[in-house]
C-alpha cells in the first residue's frame, strides 16, 4: 500500500469504527425520518372543503367527475381565463383545468388563493387519473389485470394565482428537498472540516506529527487526512440516505397508508393476490411503482434525483476540500484546541452565512443575491443546492457550470495556500501566528 | 570504520534568527554518537534536517557519502524528545501503521513488531489503546516503533527522559545490543552521566555552532586540569611535607586516620614521582587522575562562549 493509501486508511478506519460513528449513523436518520415523516402527516391533515370549478376544454367529457369526501367539482364549459376571474368573485377555492390534450399528456393545473392540503391534491390526481382510465377501458377491451397495468398516472401543477393574476408554479415540496440538502451540505462541510482540524491539532499537540513528516510529506499527510475524513462524510450520507429512505419508507406505509388509505390498500393488495402468479419480476416492480406514485411522496419522486444527488456529491466534496483545507491550515496553526476559536469563525463566516440565508433564498430562489452566492464558492455548495430544485432555465445554466468552475478552482487555490501554510504551521510551538507571520509563511516555506 | 553521516556547513535560518551557522562533523559507523548543547542550541533543527522535515539552507547532508534522498528515511528511525502517539487507537494498529510508513510491507512490520514486543514483554498490549497506557509505557511502545523497521540510523532525543529505573536498564540493554548489530546512534540528551556511559564521539552545539567535536575520552583527557584524587590512612602532617613544591592539595576530607584530597600538579609533573615520594610516608588506598566529567566541560564550554561572546560585544 502506498504512504498516501495507508494514511487515508488511517484516516477512515479509525473513524468509522468509533462509536460516535454508530451512533450518528442511527441518531442521524431516525431524527431526519421521523422529521419528515412528521412533515407529511401534517401536510395531510384535513384542511377545509373545496369547491373546484373545472376548465372542461374536452367538455363534456369530464361532466361526470365524481364529487369526494371534501371535494365538490363543478364542471363547466368556459375559459381558464374567465373561470380565473371567476376565482377571484365567487366562492371558488380553486380552478382546475383540464386542457384539451389532457389524454395524451395527463397533465392538468390547479389554481388557487390559498394551498390545498397535500391530500386535496392526491385525492384530485387520482380522481381524474381514475375518470381518465375509466373512459379508456372500452376502447381497448381490457382485462382487470391489464387494467391495473395500463393505470396512467396523472400530474397534476400547483399554481399560485397572485393578486395580479399571474399564476406561479409552487413545487413546495421539491423545493424542501432542495432545503434539506442544503441544510446536511451545511452540516456534512462544518462536522467534517471541524474533524481535519481537529486530528491536525491532535498531532501537532501530542508531536505525533514529526515522526509521520519524516516519513510522508506534510501535503500527503494534509490531503490524505481531508480525503480519509471526506469518504467517513460520504459513508455516513450513504448510510444517512439508505437508512433514511427506509425508514420513511416504512413510515409511510404504517402510518399513512394505514390511516388514509386502508381500503384502497386492501384493494389493492387483492388486486396483487389475484395477479401473482402471472406478474413477472419487472410487473411487479411496476405495481411498486404505481403504488409509489399515488402516496403524497410523488412530488418528491418527481424530482431528478440522480441530477440532484450528483450536484448534491459535487457540491459536497467541493465545499468539503474548501473548508477543510482552511480548516487544515488553522489547525496547524495553534497549539491547542482552544485557540482556535478566533480563526475558526472568519474561515467559517461565509458558510454560516450561507446557512443563515439558505431560509430566505428558498423563498426567492431566483433573486440578484440568490444566483451571485450560488455562484460564489464560499457559499455557492449551499445555496446552488437551494436553487436547484426549482429548476434552473437552460438560459441561466452557465451560472451553474460558472459555480463549479470556480469552486473546483477555489478549492485547488485554497488547498495549495493551506499546504504551505500547515507545512510550517505544524511545526511551530507556542507562537502565535499572526496574519504578517502567516503571510511569510505562505512566501517563504 | 567511514563516516556514516557528514554534516558539511549546513546552515538555516527562520527568518533573521540564525539557528545553524556553518555546522560540520562527521558521524562514524557503528558507534553511539552524542549530539549536545544547551536549549535552543539547533540541536532539534539539524536533527530535522537530518531525517528531511526541512531542508537546509546551504551545505549538505551525505549518508555513506551520497547526499540525502528522499527513501533515506527508510534507513533511518526517530524517536524525538516530545513523543506523541495518537490516543485512541489500539497499540498493535498504532504501531504497524507507523512501521509501514517506514516502508515495511505489512508482514515485514508484523514480524519485526511481535519481536520487539516480546523483547519488551509487551505481548498482552497490542489490544488495548493507546490512552490505557502510562507514560512510561507509552514511551517503550515508541521505542519499539523507531526501531522495529532495523534502521541503519537511529536518532534518539532524550531516549531515557520518563522511564523509571527498571525501564531505562531495558532500553540502555537494547541500545547496546543495536550498538553490538552495528546500529549508528544519534543521542541527543543533556544527560552527561548516560554520555559518559553510552557515547563514544560527541559533537557540542551551541548558538548554531558546533564547538566541540570529537572522541569522548580524548576531549575529557583535553580538559584535563591535572587534578588527582588521592586516598590514603596515616598522618597528615608527614603526607604534606612528602608533597614538595609540585603538588597542591586542593581539597581535603578526613574521616578518623582515612584522608581523601585532592591535588592539583603544577609544571606537569608526573603523577609516578609524587607517588615515589609517598608510598614510604602514607599508606595509599587509591590514586587516580581526576577527568573532568562531560557536565563539568558542557558547562565550561558554554559559559565560556557566553562570556566570549560578552566580550566580543
Amino acid at each position: 500500500m502506498s504512504k498516501s493509501l495507508l494514511v487515508i486508511w488511517r484516516e477512515y478506519s479509525t473513524r468509522v469504527g468509533r462509536r460516535s460513528f454508530l451512533l450518528m449513523s442511527i441518531l442521524g436518520p431516525l431524527i431526519m425520518a421521523s422529521g419528515i415523516i412528521f412533515v407529511f402527516w401534517l401536510s395531510l391533515e384535513e384542511t377545509e372543503d373545496q369547491k373546484i370549478l373545472v376548465v372542461d376544454e374536452l367538455y363534456p367529457l369530464f361532466r361526470q367527475l365524481e364529487d369526494s369526501d371534501k371535494i365538490d367539482y363543478e364542471v363547466q364549459e368556459l375559459t381558464l381565463d374567465k373561470a380565473l376571474a371567476l376565482l377571484e368573485v365567487t366562492d371558488f377555492t380553486a380552478v382546475l383545468y383540464l386542457p384539451k390534450n389532457i389524454l395524451s399528456s395527463k397533465a392538468g393545473d390547479l389554481y388557487f388563493r390559498k394551498q390545498p392540503s397535500m391530500r386535496i391534491h392526491r385525492q384530485i390526481e387520482q380522481t381524474v387519473q381514475q375518470y381518465i382510465e375509466v373512459r379508456k377501458l372500452p376502447e381497448f377491451d381490457i382485462s382487470k389485470t391489464d387494467y391495473y397495468r395500463l393505470k396512467s398516472p396523472f400530474n397534476l401543477s400547483m399554481l399560485k394565482v397572485d393578486e395580479g393574476g399571474e399564476a406561479t408554479e409552487t413545487t413546495m415540496l421539491a423545493a424542501a428537498v432542495g432545503l434539506v440538502f442544503a441544510i446536511l451540505i451545511y452540516i456534512f462541510i462544518f462536522m467534517y472540516s471541524i474533524q481535519v482540524m481537529r486530528g491536525v491539532i491532535e498531532e501537532k499537540a501530542n508531536r505525533i506529527i514529526e515522526v509521520i513528516i519524516s516519513t510522508v510529506t506534510p501535503f500527503q499527510l494534509m490531503l490524505g487526512k481531508i480525503i480519509g475524513v471526506g469518504a467517513v462524510g460520504l459513508t455516513q450520507f450513504l448510510i444517512w440516505t439508505v437508512l433514511t429512505a427506509g425508514i420513511v419508507t416504512i413510515g409511510q406505509a404504517v402510518i399513512i397508508g394505514d390511516r388514509y388509505d386502508a381500503e384502497r390498500v386492501t384493494e389493492q393488495m387483492q388486486m396483487t393476490n389475484e395477479v401473482q402468479e402471472q406478474l413477472t419480476d419487472i410487473n411487479r416492480f411496476d405495481a411498486v411503482a404505481l403504488n409509489a406514485q399515488e402516496s403524497p411522496f410523488s412530488k418528491i419522486l418527481q424530482i431528478n434525483f440522480p441530477v440532484m444527488l450528483s450536484l448534491f456529491l459535487f457540491y459536497f466534496l467541493g465545499g468539503y476540500f474548501l473548508y477543510s483545507a482552511m480548516m487544515a491550515a488553522v489547525g496547524s496553526m495553534v497549539d491547542s484546541e482552544t485557540d482556535t476559536q478566533q480563526f475558526v469563525l472568519p474561515v467559517t463566516f461565509p458558510l454560516i452565512f450561507a446557512y443563515a440565508l439558505s431560509f430566505t433564498m428558498f423563498e426567492n430562489p431566483s433573486s440578484d443575491l440568490a444566483v451571485w452566492l450560488s455562484i460564489i464558492p464560499f457559499t455557492s455548495p449551499v445555496i446552488m443546492m437551494i436553487r436547484v430544485p426549482f429548476g434552473i432555465d437552460s438560459a441561466d445554466l452557465w451560472q451553474v457550470y460558472l459555480s463549479m468552475t470556480l469552486l473546483v478552482a477555489t478549492f485547488v487555490l485554497i488547498t495549495w495556500l493551506a499546504g504551505r501554510i500547515y507545512r510550517t504551521g505544524i511545526l511551530m510551538y507556542g507562537k502565535k501566528a499572526s496574519l504578517k507571520e502567516i503571510i511569510k509563511w505562505i512566501k517563504h516555506s | 570504520m567511514g563516516d556514516l553521516l557528514q554534516i558539511e556547513k549546513v546552515n538555516k535560518a527562520f527568518g533573521d534568527f540564525h539557528v545553524l551557522k556553518d555546522i560540520s562533523f562527521s558521524i562514524p559507523k557503528g558507534g553511539i554518537f552524542g549530539l549536545l548543547g544547551p536549549n535552543g542550541a539547533g540541536k532539534t533543527t539539524l536533527i530535522r534536517i537530518i531525517t528531511q522535515i526541512t531542508g537546509p539552507d546551504s551545505g549538505r547532508v551525505l549518508l555513506n557519502g551520497q547526499s540525502l534522498a528522499k527513501d533515506d528515511i527508510h534507513t533511518m528511525g526517530y524517536l524525538p524528545e516530545e513523543r506523541g502517539l495518537y490516543r485512541k487507537m489500539k497499540v498493535w494498529d498504532q504501531a504497524l501503521y507507523l512501521v509501514r510508513l517506514k516502508g515495511l510491507s505489512k508482514r515485514e512490520a508484523e514480524t519485526s513488531l511481535k519481536e520487539w514486543f516480546t523483547r519488551f514483554e509487551m505481548q498482552d498490549w497490542p489490544s488495548k489503546r493507546v490512552e490505557t497506557l502510562s507514560k512510561g509505557m507509552q514511551q517503550k511502545l515508541q521505542f519499539v516503533i523507531a526501531v522495529a523497521h532495523r534502521p541503519q540510523l537511529l536518532i534518539l532525543d532524550e531516549p531515557f527522559s520518563g522511564f523509571d529505573p527498571v525501564n531505562t536498564e531495558l532500553v540502555k540493554q537494547q541500545i547496546l545490543r543495536l550498538k553490538e548489530e552495528g546500529t549508528t546512534m544519534v543521542f541527543s540528551t543533556h544527560n552527561m552521566a548516560s554520555v559518559e556511559e553510552l557515547c563514544d564521539e560527541i559533537a557540542l552545539i551551541n548558538k548554531g555552532e558546533a564547538i566541540l567535536n570529537g572522541k569522548v575520552e580524548s576531549i575529557r583527557s583535553s580538559f584535563s586540569k591535572s587534578l588527582y584524587e588521592l586516598r590514603f590512612k596515616g598522618s597528615s602532617v608527614s603526607f604534606a611535607n612528602a608533597l614538595g613544591i609540585d603538588f597542591e592539595i586542593q581539597d581535603m576530607k578526613s574521616s578518623g586516620n582515612e584522608h581523601k584530597v585532592i591535588l592539583k600538579a603544577h609544571n606537569q609533573q608526573p603523577a609516578s614521582k609524587l607517588l615515589q615520594r609517598l608510598i614510604p610516608v602514607v599508606e595509599v588506598i587509591s590514586f587516580q587522575e581526576q577527568l573532568p566529567s562531560m557536565h563539568d566541560i558542557f558547562l565550561d564550554r558554554i559559559e565560556g562562549s557566553a562570556t566570549e561572546q560578552t566580550d566580543n560585544e
